[in-house]
This record gives structure tokens, C-alpha cells and sequence, in this order.
């Protein structure tokens, strides 16, 4: 196969990269959410 | 004096060659799909047009006529990137992150969307260089302007053809997902019911998912934060709440005046000769295993979610994890209530969707990113 090694490293630097990036996002979606809860905005206001 | 007269005057007709006839009757077929078939009219129209336009002879109006106005538009807008990146605001202005902000998980999704593009990295090494099949792969994205972001900074010679089957598989999304999603599913999988709880989500997350996430993620991959800044710059307009009307233009105005600008320039660099070539037939057969690859990887990775939540995850809403949104979304809920009536699976599927769209500005950064500290070449 040509250009073997390019394509190896490639496809396994950009998926490990977006699964990491994904994977730490979605931490952070979960830190966001535990910080600032819906209810807590609501009895602000009333 | 008749004569100079007459030949000035047919000057047009005796340079018309074969090609540019024959991209002009494609021109033509693009703008009847659009007006007559209702495919895709917002990209179709100005590409169709666009392609009349640059066959032209002696029109000037070829995207390569140095000095014509297309060509001032194609070099302004293509050439210098400007035009993906606006259009991410519009995009970033019209998206609402808030089922995946209440479902992260779903997030994950968004990266198996993506393994299409990198298979077709491998398959499209074997006839193209490093550059060009990178270029191609990224069609895989599912992303018009990310597609032509990567393949105007590194295969300019590909870019009408990577462009043009970019738009077209993405409208062909309802026609290429399904079967692929029935065959890699049984129906009993299809049925699955996920439940459906309109988590509500804070506004403050809201306002700072684009902030956070978005310096974030351009850290990890600073040559995606053009693509990347724009989107969540477009979002953070949105869900600020405090600049209604630049959100409202984003999402209106601005995207539409890039959208006709990018297309009818890309459609004016589609030229009888640098077009109807075997490679051009190679790049949309290559796209299209691209885009294949994207959703058999995603229903996968969805069968193996499934698995591992003992069946609480429909394996379908994999499918949803490309950034054809949200026709992807749209293609899950449907072939999800064919087998369930009662299965709702189209917030499960927007999150996966616009996980999708974080995800193929992901991949397409780091492809980037390696492509600009190694030979080109191949």
C-alpha cells in the first residue's frame, strides 16, 4: 500500500485527537451543568 | 467593414468549444434539480449559474480571467479562506447546542462520524498525493465550507470538484444514509425508545458552552480556529441574547450573500477543461466512500454504545454523528419511527448532529495541522 505510514498516522492522530477533544467536552458540558443548574436560575427569579 | 462586423459579432460561437458547451448543459441540469427537483436551491442556483457564466467564451467571467469579477470574488473570498469561515457564523448563529448541552454523551458520536474520512485517507493515498487525498477525504465531513477551507489551503487544483460533490452528497443524505442504517441494524435495534425528557439547560451554560468550549478546542487545534472561532462566535451571538440583530443577520444575510458569492464562484472554476477529467470522476467516487464510511462507522459505534448500555441507546442515532445537519438528525427520526411509531429519537440525534459538526472541525484541524509540518508530496 503507498504511502502507508502517512495514512496510519494520520488517521490515528485525528481520531485520537477528536475522540480526546470530544471526550474532555463533554466534561466540561458535565462541570457547566453541575455549576449552573436550570433550578437555580428559576428561584433567582422568583 | 461587414465582415469585422459579423465576425466580431460571432466571435463567441467560433470560440465555444466542446467542453465548455458540455459544462454549460451541466450548468443548466444543476439549475434544473434546483428549480424543478427542489434540490438544494440556495447552492445549486449559484453554482449552475456560476458554470454557465465561466464557460462563456470571451466572457471574462471564468473564476481563472485575471481582472474579471468573478475572479475578484473567487480570489477575495476562496483563496483567502474568508468565505468557509463566514460562513461558520452564520452557521454558529443558527444552531442550537442545547440537546447535546443536556445530552453529552451523545457527543461521542461526532467522532465516529468522522472515521469515514480518514478510511478514505488510506484509499485515496493509493491515486492521489498526501494534499489532494487529504482534500478529498474531507468531504467525509459532511461540511461544504470545511471541505473547501482544507482543499483551497492545499489541492486549489481539486477544489471545484471536491466542492460540488461536498453540496451534492450532503443533499443526497436522505437518499445515502437509510439503507445503510437498515443494513446494519436488525429491526428489534431500530425499535429501541430512548427516553425523551426535554432536559432543560442553563442559560449561563448556554452563553458560555461557545466561550469555553471553543478557546478550548482551539488550543488543542489551533489550525481549525478559523472554522472553529467563527462557529462559536456565530453561537455566542445567539445565545448571548444582547445582539439580536447581529445574530439575525449571521444567520440570515450574511450566510446567504456568502453562500451565493461561494457558489457562484465555484461553479465559474468549473471549466471544460481543468473539469471533465478522470480525476474529478475519481474525487466524487472517493467522496462518496467517504460519506458511506461515516455513517457504517457511525450506526457501528452506536450498535457498540448500545451494547454497553444493555440496549438504552439506539444504535441509529450513530448515524447522526456527520455534520449534515440536521438532515442526518432528520434521516435517524424517521427511519426510527418507521420501525417504532412510538421512538423519538430526533433530540438524541440534534445533539449527536452538532456533535458532528464540533467533530469534523476537529478532524479536519488536525489533518491540517499534519499536513502543514510534512512533505506534500507523497
Amino acid at each position: 500500500m503507498r504511502d502507508l505510514a502517512f495514512g496510519l498516522t494520520t488517521t490515528v492522530a485525528g481520531m485520537g485527537v477528536t475522540l480526546v477533544t470530544l471526550f474532555l467536552l463533554t466534561l466540561l458540558i458535565r462541570l457547566l451543568n453541575r455549576l449552573f443548574r436550570p433550578d437555580e436560575e428559576k428561584s433567582a427569579k422568583t | 467593414m461587414w465582415e469585422t462586423v459579423l465576425s466580431s459579432l460571432a466571435q463567441g460561437f467560433t470560440h465555444l468549444t466542446w467542453q465548455s458547451a458540455l459544462l454549460m448543459a451541466l450548468g443548466g441540469v444543476l439549475l434544473y434539480l434546483a428549480v424543478a427537483r427542489g434540490i438544494e436551491p440556495l447552492l445549486l442556483v449559484p453554482i449552475g449559474f456560476g458554470v454557465i457564466l465561466g464557460n462563456l467564451p470571451l466572457g471574462n467571467l471564468a473564476a481563472s480571467d485575471t481582472g474579471g469579477v468573478i475572479n475578484v470574488i473567487y480570489n477575495a473570498g476562496i483563496l483567502t479562506e474568508i468565505f468557509p469561515a463566514l460562513i461558520f457564523v452564520g452557521l454558529g448563529a443558527m444552531i442550537d447546542f442545547g440537546p447535546m448541552l443536556a445530552n453529552p454523551t451523545v457527543l461521542i458520536f461526532g467522532a465516529a462520524g468522522q472515521f469515514g474520512i480518514f478510511l478514505t485517507l488510506l484509499l485515496g493515498l493509493q491515486f492521489f498525493t498526501r494534499a489532494q487525498a487529504s482534500s478529498i477525504a474531507v468531504i467525509g465531513a459532511m461540511d461544504g465550507p470545511t471541505a473547501i477551507y482544507v482543499t483551497s489551503r492545499f489541492a486549489r487544483e481539486l477544489l471545484p470538484a471536491v466542492s460540488i460533490a461536498a453540496y451534492s452528497y450532503m443533499s443526497l443524505v436522505p437518499v445515502l444514509q437509510p439503507p445503510i442504517m437498515r443494513a446494519l441494524t436488525t429491526k428489534k435495534e431500530r425499535a429501541i425508545v430512548m427516553p425523551y425528557g426535554e432536559k432543560k439547560v442553563s442559560k449561563k451554560v448556554k452563553v458560555l458552552f461557545p466561550v469555553v468550549a471553543g478557546v478550548l478546542m482551539m488550543l488543542i487545534a489551533p489550525m481549525g480556529a478559523p472554522l472553529m472561532g467563527m462557529l462559536m462566535l456565530g453561537n455566542f451571538l445567539k445565545e448571548s441574547g444582547v445582539v439580536g440583530r447581529l445574530a439575525d443577520v449571521s444567520s440570515t444575510v450574511l450566510i446567504n450573500i456568502v453562500t451565493l458569492l461561494l457558489g457562484l464562484s465555484i461553479g465559474a472554476a468549473m471549466l471544460g477543461g481543468n473539469f471533465l477529467q478522470v480525476t474529478t470522476l475519481a474525487v466524487f467516487g472517493l467522496g462518496l466512500v467517504a460519506i458511506c464510511l461515516d455513517t457504517v462507522t457511525g450506526v457501528l459505534i452506536g450498535k457498540l454504545m448500545c451494547a454497553v448500555t444493555r440496549g438504552r441507546i439506539n444504535p441509529l442515532v450513530g448515524a447522526a454523528g456527520t455534520s449534515a445537519f440536521p438532515m442526518s438528525a432528520r434521516v435517524v427520526q424517521k427511519e426510527g419511527q418507521k420501525a417504532n411509531p412510538r421512538s423519538f429519537l430526533l433530540w438524541h440525534a440534534i445533539g449527536a448532529n452538532t456533535g458532528g459538526q464540533i467533530g469534523s472541525v476537529m478532524a479536519a484541524s488536525v489533518l491540517l495541522a499534519i499536513l502543514s509540518n510534512t512533505p506534500l508530496a507523497g
